[in-house]
């Protein structure tokens, strides 16, 4: 019988069974899926314009009942006017008329966003974005940094039957090229320079309990140098599941991504998570008394909930309401419940 | 329910939930009980805590008010504010001069603003912005009549934004000013439209400047029961229940609210004031260099800014976790800094006439030591006058200001202010003292005694006088200051509260060394004579 009180503990969910992952489309990219289609993994569902720029044709070249955000194409007949004499665009996305003559945007060069997961297209909107009914459950994150990829999971971090290595720190020198085309578990925290590797040696992302602002900084500023690169490296995503700080992947995380080692799956950037679609693999609850420390002096431990104790003075002369818990010593301890999370 | 003699009182914010048991014991209505929790937490655990709590601490009460019986959790009946979701507006000029009394309108009615005009962002960009999902309304205005610089460009801006209206017919449109003589391009735009297409006065129109525009911006941004406009409601009834000026600052997860209101005079209604500013959060979604500057200048703890910033992002994912020892150093540094960037949005409330009586409510404050609180307030929200500092501990401000019926919530109101308010300090901040040596002398006059001070410009002085004892204080200066009006002799009535009597005798505004480390000490030190619980 566990102690009423962990209802005061926030539920944090494991797995969802369903979601809606979106494609973001700005202005120029084209949409290549329709609402309705079904998708498998690597389908092409957005040509992306890279560097969008803004141009004028006459209103006269554009079809009367065209719409914003209707797709132009340059005429071809001789009746062209004046488009036959420069070399203006072949193709581009209908932005808004002012003065006789469209906008649109368009672009030299266009790169293809594949999806990382089956499913069904729910929406397509022109200049917002393609929305996709995924096939297969989720495992949510705080954040990704990149782009959605797919891979087959690997654990550096999950090791040991499926518990998080506290503390454990992925070196650059740990990489090898044998690990390419992998999303790989890399357990509390990693540094850029590792990421960097990673993605040199065909790692196709990472899974990290917390990245620091640092190493946020310094990945995303070479990512935007790749991107600037006229031969992209393939996609590569880093899934941030807790926040900032260095603590170990919570055990009920461990033991989902411990399951699915070897298998294929898929991070997404919108909402930020692990899609994988193995209707097989089911995974037991985490025990209902277990509850992990969120932040404060004991963050990244996990425990046994005991039961209320009530308002308590912490360090700083704060008074928090706080539950008993067994966090390994002989005797339970007084955490505030604000520090606590329980899994559902 | 026929005349209940007790109700829960829930104001439920995005970060905090907060449950109070409010019952009429004798003739009037009091407050048994409250707690506040993370949001995530299941609001019944809540009530069944607080209801477990109450009837422990007097059986018979809870008893006498029904909190004891067995499905009370359920059959007690509910008043409920509600934080309203925050909402994105993107508002479009055809100048920058245009521009910035429209974004600021936009920004002190609760709104996360997208700014842009044509001289600063090309066509692409500004579209890309309004196709942004994340956007949910769209303020495009001219001046009336539109500026030589606006002519030019208004015609392309309205085409601009109708093709968008086109794309996104969820929006809501709002045509503001001149740019309402375009209305006809907006409805022929689509016959499909969900979102409402509204005309609003231009952003330079009314007295108060821009207030036509910001109450209509308030309705769009959230309902009638939303916390924040609750909160403002219950300022009034605030002031009018205890015949002061009040001044409310809430400081929550997305966004801090300041309201102001005086009490009706002679049969006639008072006047109440308030501002929402959606960047005036405990922290803000993106933690940006700015961000963590104006933490970091208000941080008492030595900290780098990749730290602070790896802080700042835990504590938005997670704002009530960490809340002890360091983190809640760094709470109320955050806590401070949103402060001001509040003050800082809402010049026209702080040249109004000094409050009496400042309320602190909101979850920033939720977890730090009450004197800590005043000492925060005071360091921020500088007025030359004599003020009390209280904290709306249960949170009650917001329920209370959704009744809609405005004698019942006055009524109500003061019924329970005593028991609302928890009284954190009574602050003397004399404006004009010169630097230099002793300004003059103190004498308070209280139940417990007699105090004599000296009064050294520079310094925060601080005299023991606990919660419901109430003195008078004498002030003689050696030079003309000003404390409400100005003089060199006063005599201003205090009350007790938990961090006693402040006499501050600091600059006005604040003004702190420009040496990280050094302004570091000197918050410290000040810091230290309230924080007087801390754990060295």
């Amino acid at each position: 019988m566990i102690d009423s009180g962990i209802e005061l503990v926030q539920r944090r969910v494991v797995v969802d069974d369903r979601t809606d992952i979106r494609f973001a489309l700005h202005p120029g990219d084209r949409a290549l899926v329709g609402s309705g289609d079904t998708v498998v993994p690597g389908t092409r569902v957005v040509e992306r314009v890279r560097d969008p720029r803004l141009v004028d044709v006459p209103a006269p070249n554009v079809d009367a009942d065209a719409r914003p955000g209707d797709r132009w194409m340059r005429p071809t007949s001789a009746d062209a006017g004046q488009m036959r004499r420069g070399p203006g665009p072949s193709a581009g996305e209908l932005l808004f008329e002012a003065g006789g003559r469209w906008r649109l945007a368009t672009g030299e060069h266009v790169e293809h966003i594949e999806t990382p997961v089956a499913g069904v297209v729910r929406d397509v909107r022109a200049g917002i974005g393609v929305t996709l009914q995924a096939e297969g459950r989720i495992l949510r994150g705080v954040e990704v940094l990149g782009d959605p990829t797919r891979g087959v999971l690997a654990g550096a971090g999950i090791e040991h039957g499926g518990e998080a290595v506290p503390g454990l720190f992925l070196r650059p020198g740990s990489l090898d090229v044998g690990l390419a085309g992998s999303i790989l578990v890399v357990g509390s925290r990693i540094e850029a320079e590792t990421l960097t590797r990673a993605r040199a040696m065909g790692l196709r992302g990472v899974i990290v309990a917390g990245l620091a602002g640092k190493e946020r900084r310094d990945f995303m500023a070479s990512e935007s140098r790749q991107r600037a690169a006229l031969h992209r490296l393939p996609t590569f995503a880093v899934l941030v599941l807790d926040g900032a700080f260095r603590r170990p992947i919570a055990s009920p995380i461990a033991a989902v991504l411990h399951a699915l080692v070897g298998r294929e799956v898929a991070i997404v950037t919108d909402p930020p998570g692990l899609v994988f679609n193995e209707p097989a693999i089911e995974f037991d609850p985490p025990a209902p008394d277990l509850v992990r420390v969120r932040g404060g002096e004991h963050a990244g431990r996990e425990g046994h909930w005991v039961g209320l104790a009530g308002l308590r003075r912490f360090v700083g002369g704060t008074f928090l309401e706080a539950g008993w818990v067994h966090v390994g010593g002989p005797a339970p301890v007084a955490i505030a419940l604000a520090d606590l999370e329980r899994f559902g | 329910m026929s005349d209940p003699r007790a109700f829960l009182a829930f104001d439920l914010g995005t970060a905090t939930s907060s449950v109070a048991l409010i019952a009429r014991v004798g003739h009037r209505w009091r407050l048994i009980g409250g707690l506040s929790m993370p949001a995530g937490v299941e609001l019944d655990a809540i009530v069944a805590l607080v209801l477990e709590r109450a009837t422990t601490a007097d059986p018979p009460l809870a008893r006498l008010i029904g909190s004891d019986v067995d499905d009370a959790v359920t059959s007690l009946p509910r008043l409920i504010a509600r934080s309203a979701q925050p909402r994105r507006l993107a508002v479009v000029a055809a100048s920058e001069r245009a521009l910035a009394p429209l974004s600021d309108a936009a920004r002190r009615s609760g709104w996360l603003v997208t700014a842009a005009s044509p001289e600063r962002v090309d066509p692409l960009g500004v579209t890309t912005s309004l196709l942004d999902p994340a956007v949910d309304a769209v303020l495009v205005g001219a001046g009336e009549p539109p500026g030589a610089d606006e002519r030019r460009s208004l015609d392309e801006v309205a085409s601009l934004v109708a093709a968008a209206a086109v794309r996104r017919p969820e929006l809501t449109i709002v045509l503001a000013g001149a740019m309402s003589e375009r209305l006809e391009r907006f409805e022929a735009a689509g016959e499909q439209r969900q979102g409402e297409l509204l005309l609003a006065p231009a952003a330079t129109s009314g007295d108060p400047v821009g207030r036509p525009l910001r109450e209509l911006l308030e309705d769009l941004r959230a309902p009638a029961d939303d916390s924040r406009r609750a909160i403002a409601r219950a300022a009034a009834a605030l002031a009018d229940a205890i015949d002061r000026r009040v001044e409310i600052v809430d400081i929550g997860f997305n966004g801090g609210l300041r309201a102001t209101a005086s009490p009706g005079i002679g049969g006639a209604r008072g006047s109440a004031n308030a501002s929402f500013v959606a960047d005036a959060c405990l922290v803000p979604p993106d933690v940006d260099d700015a961000a963590v500057d104006r933490v970091l200048a208000w941080s008492t703890v030595p900290i780098d800014r990749h730290r602070l910033r790896d802080r700042l992002r835990e504590l938005r994912l997670a704002p009530w976790a960490d809340a002890a020892g360091v983190g809640a150093r760094l709470r109320l540094a955050a806590a401070r800094a949103a402060l001001a960037v509040l003050v800082e949005a809402t010049p026209a409330q702080s040249a109004e006439a000094a409050p009496d009586l400042i309320v602190a409510t909101g979850g920033a404050w939720a977890v730090a030591p009450g004197p800590a609180v005043a000492l925060a307030v005071a360091d921020v929200v500088r007025r030359p006058a004599a003020l009390g500092i209280a904290l709306d501990h249960a949170r009650l401000l917001a329920p209370f200001g959704s009744i809609p019926d405005g004698t019942e919530r006055r009524q109500l109101m003061g019924d329970v202010v005593d028991d609302m308010l928890a009284p954190l300090a009574s602050v003397i901040i004399p404006g004009g003292v010169r630097a230099g040596h002793a300004a003059g002398r103190m004498t308070v006059h209280a139940g417990s005694g007699t105090t004599d001070l000296e009064l050294v410009p520079g310094s925060l002085e601080l005299v023991d006088l606990p919660p419901g004892e109430v003195g008078t204080a004498e002030l003689r200066f050696r030079d003309t200051v000003r404390l409400g009006g100005r003089g060199r002799h006063f005599a201003v009535d205090v009350a007790g509260g938990l961090g006693g009597l402040l006499l501050d005798l600091r600059d006005v505004p604040l003004r702190l060394p420009d040496r990280l480390d050094r302004r570091r000490e000197l918050l410290e030190s000040w810091q230290d004579s309230l924080w007087v619980t801390r754990d060295r």
